[in-house]
């Protein structure tokens, strides 16, 4: 009895709810992060029930917004505003525009246990949006975070540029991430350097290979070290840093962010004619970046499984410069310092940091627990399709969210 | 108007008594005849071929400029106050608006030793007074130029790079050692007689520096100082608000390519609305570039003018109201500055709610990032 109740308990589909400060409307949402599979993205996908004798004419839109905001609230001066709202799609829900709607299956089954009032709606990211990013502010940083968002609001309204009442509208505030491919490639990315000195003869050779191309969010990131010391200086010690690089591209302008480092004395001096070789670990984690300024993450600060932004990945055919939004990208940096006199011997190695597709990491660990699967699954869309109705578990959505409707 | 009329009739007025052997009554005197022998010096001869003004005149620059000084008083001792003892707008940039008000407030201190030298219409304290007079005005007369100019590099900074590019508290200060740094020149190589001097001009109750000597170390000075705060400053203003507004266009270009990209028809604000903001930027750019011209262009033409031009036009009223122009504009300063920071609004409704002050408090987890909900903070 108890392992099948368990098992219902888990397949039951979690939905995501948020009424309107009057209480007349509410919107319910399947997810809160949809994937951008380069190929497609994750329509939105969500019911709205109004109540009884409330429209009387008027109709109810639904719009998706994206704010990227790209200063700090407190430094605008002189009236400007660094931040700026798209809006991506705006439809009217209520009534129902278009006679017969293509459904999701998380949308037909609310829809049978919402009953009449209940209506469907469906927007699709326009190709190429940027991902979602929050930038972390900073101890002193007041007003809201730097970066990417985007909110769905749903507002009640005479017409379509009726703006809506406070009391009847309300936000959603979604997140739109990127996931890695299924399969993490086998190439081994390296980097192979050379320093030659003035006025001696012979050269520092560095080499980096990572053992991995994508890295999973909360991975060891393997660095191999190797150092051959041709020249006739000495190496004093070595430096390896997680290198966050951050693009905005609202502004055309980019930074770097140390997420982790590590420097050690091992194997130093690494003396003329030497060399040394060794493997280093590295995690990057959002957790050891707390109240830094600058960080990237995936999401909102209050989340409590906020992690680092993940590498924004382009489709094919597209170049990096064809991103928008704020392009994440990550490289671990070997520092070889030779001395005050000698100088560094610096290098960079790229590679990738996302979270793994749904269904990777059970490939790969064929060992993981089965519930995870089903429930890293919930969202492919077979498996509920002929569920009872009642395994459906509303959540608040307002809870985790820090963005209130205005 | 009329204080047009009365420049260009006590003028030749001047000349014509003179011709004609007219004998002045006791009421109708040459400027200077208050002036003992002893500190003849203090008067240039050109202002003697003037009639001595009116007490109406010395009476009611006078009231002029004790309201100057009240509302300088007030509005700038707010910001100080306001800004140093408020956490959340201790920061750089806000600085450089504290180093203005100071400024402000050192030319404020020249205003009761005018109100009283108006009065015996004469300089008070003679060469002792008209050191410390000239001192106050070129220290503060400099130091707003090119704080000016400061104001306008961080805010270059601060929105060219929003991310990354704002100035840090050491290098706001740095910045504003500078300013002072910058005005010590000009004030003390005349303080100290060894390049230029001091002395009275106009209604012989205000001091500056001089630039009626017919002398070619004066007429140097003359060129260097107008260079030195007037040309450099207001080009360094010019160059910061306009490669701002360079910066403003080009992430609104960016931002229009982004969204072009993504497909997305409507902006929220439209075209139109973007446009508007760098228009916006741009009114208070250019404001702030305005009153700076209101403010140095009439001092710095009297001077070119005294030192390389047609002396004849520089009558003493000519000559007394291009100081009135700096001195208003140093209690306008405040209001362009702090009173359209809408924080400062706040916190000041907060502190003085007597003043009336209705400013709606932000909310910080509304959206209020829409375009379309722009307040008025400018400036």
């Amino acid at each position: 009895m108890f392992p099948l109740l368990f098992l219902a308990f888990v397949v039951a589909i979690k939905v995501f709810k948020k009424t309107t400060p009057n209480g007349k409307v509410t919107v319910y949402l399947g997810k809160r992060d949809f994937i951008d599979h380069l190929d497609s993205i994750d329509p939105i996908d969500g019911i709205i029930v109004v109540e009884n004798d409330y429209l009387q004419g008027r109709k109810v839109y639904g719009q998706v917004t994206t704010t990227f905001r790209y200063g700090r609230e407190e430094d605008e001066v002189m009236g400007v505003k660094f931040s700026k709202e798209l809006v991506l799609c705006r439809e009217q829900i209520v009534p129902i525009k278009k006679e017969k709607q293509d459904m999701t299956p998380v949308q037909e089954r609310l829809l049978k246990r919402l009953g009449a009032n209940a209506y469907p709606f469906l927007f699709q990211f326009p190709q190429s949006s940027p991902s979602s990013v929050t930038l972390q502010p900073g101890d002193d940083d007041q007003g809201k975070p730097l970066g990417v968002e985007y909110t769905v609001r749903i507002y009640v309204g005479e017409h379509e540029e009726d703006k809506g009442h406070k009391r009847s509208s309300v936000a959603l505030a979604i997140k739109k991430l990127q996931y890695a491919p299924p399969t993490r490639g086998r190439k081994l990315p390296s980097s192979l350097v050379s320093k030659g000195f003035t006025f001696s003869q012979g050269k520092l050779n560095l080499e980096v290979t990572l053992d991995r191309e994508i890295y999973y969010h909360g991975e060891k990131v393997a660095a191999n070290v190797i150092v051959t010391n041709n020249s006739r200086k000495a190496v004093k010690n070595i430096k390896l840093f997680v290198v966050q690089h951050c693009e905005v591209t609202m502004v055309n302008t980019q930074f770097s962010r140390h997420v982790a480092s590590l420097e050690t004395r091992e194997g130093c001096p690494i003396t003329p004619g030497a060399s040394f070789t060794k493997q280093f670990y590295l995690v990057p984690l959002a957790s050891s970046n707390k109240d830094r300024r600058g960080i990237a993450l995936d999401g909102h600060l209050k989340d409590d499984d906020v992690n680092l932004a993940s590498s924004t990945l382009v489709a094919d055919g597209k170049t990096p410069s064809d991103a928008m939004g704020i392009v994440i990208s990550y490289s671990i940096r070997v520092k070889l310092n030779c001395g005050t006199l000698g100088g560094e011997l610096v290098t960079d190695v790229p590679f990738k940091l996302m979270h793994p597709a749904p269904g990777a990491v059970e490939k790969e660990k064929a060992t993981l627990k089965k519930n995870k699967s089903i429930e890293r699954a919930r969202y492919e869309n077979s498996c509920y399709s002929n569920d009872d109705d009642d395994n459906i578990v509303f959540e608040d959505f307002a809870r985790l969210r820090l963005n209130e409707p205005e | 108007m009329l204080l047009r009329n009365q420049t260009f009739v006590s003028g030749p007025l001047a000349f014509i008594g003179e011709e004609a052997g007219y004998v002045p009554s006791m009421r109708e005197r040459f400027l200077g005849w208050n002036v003992p022998p002893e500190y003849s010096d203090l008067v240039h001869p050109h202002w003697r071929g003037f009639m001595a003004p009116g007490k109406y005149w010395h009476i009611g620059l006078a009231l002029i400029y004790s309201m100057l000084l009240a509302m300088s008083c007030v509005g700038n001792c707010c910001v100080i106050w306001i800004f140093s003892t408020s956490k959340s707008l201790r920061t750089a940039s806000n600085m450089f608006i504290v180093s203005l008000a100071i400024f402000d407030i050192i030319m404020a201190l020249e205003i009761p030793m005018f109100i009283v030298s108006s009065f015996v219409e004469r300089m008070i304290g003679w060469e002792i007074g008209c050191d410390i007079y000239a001192v106050l005005g070129s220290v503060s007369g400099m130091g707003q130029a090119i704080t000016n100019a400061a104001i306008a590099f961080d805010r270059y900074r601060t929105i060219s790079c929003p991310i990354d590019g704002r100035l840090n508290s050491k290098q706001a200060a740095v910045i504003i050692a500078i300013t002072w740094f910058w005005v010590t020149p000009f004030t003390v190589l005349p303080l100290l007689k060894v390049w230029g001097r001091f002395t009275t001009e106009g209604f012989l109750t205000t001091c500056s520096f001089d630039f009626l000597t017919d002398d070619q170390d004066t007429k140097v000075f003359v060129m260097c100082i107008f260079i030195w705060s007037y040309v450099i400053p207001l080009t360094f203003i010019v160059y910061f608000y306009s490669q701002l507004l360079k910066s403003i266009r080009n992430h609104e270009k960016m931002l229009r390519e982004q969204a072009k990209k993504m497909n997305v028809k409507s902006l929220v604000s439209n075209q139109d609305k973007e446009r508007s903001v760098e228009l916006r930027i741009a009114k208070v750019a250019f404001t702030i570039f305005f009153l700076f011209l209101l403010a140095w262009t009439p001092y710095a033409t009297v001077a070119i003018i005294g030192a390389f031009g047609n002396r004849e036009v520089l009558t003493p009223v000519a000559t007394m109201l291009p100081a009135l122009f700096a001195k208003s504009v140093s209690c306008i300063d405040p209001w362009i500055y702090a009173i359209n920071h809408p924080r400062y609004r706040q916190e000041l409704q907060k502190r003085c709610k007597w003043m009336g002050i209705h400013e709606p408090e932000t909310i910080h987890d509304s959206a209020s990032a829409q375009t379309e909900k722009i307040k008025s903070d400018e400036a």
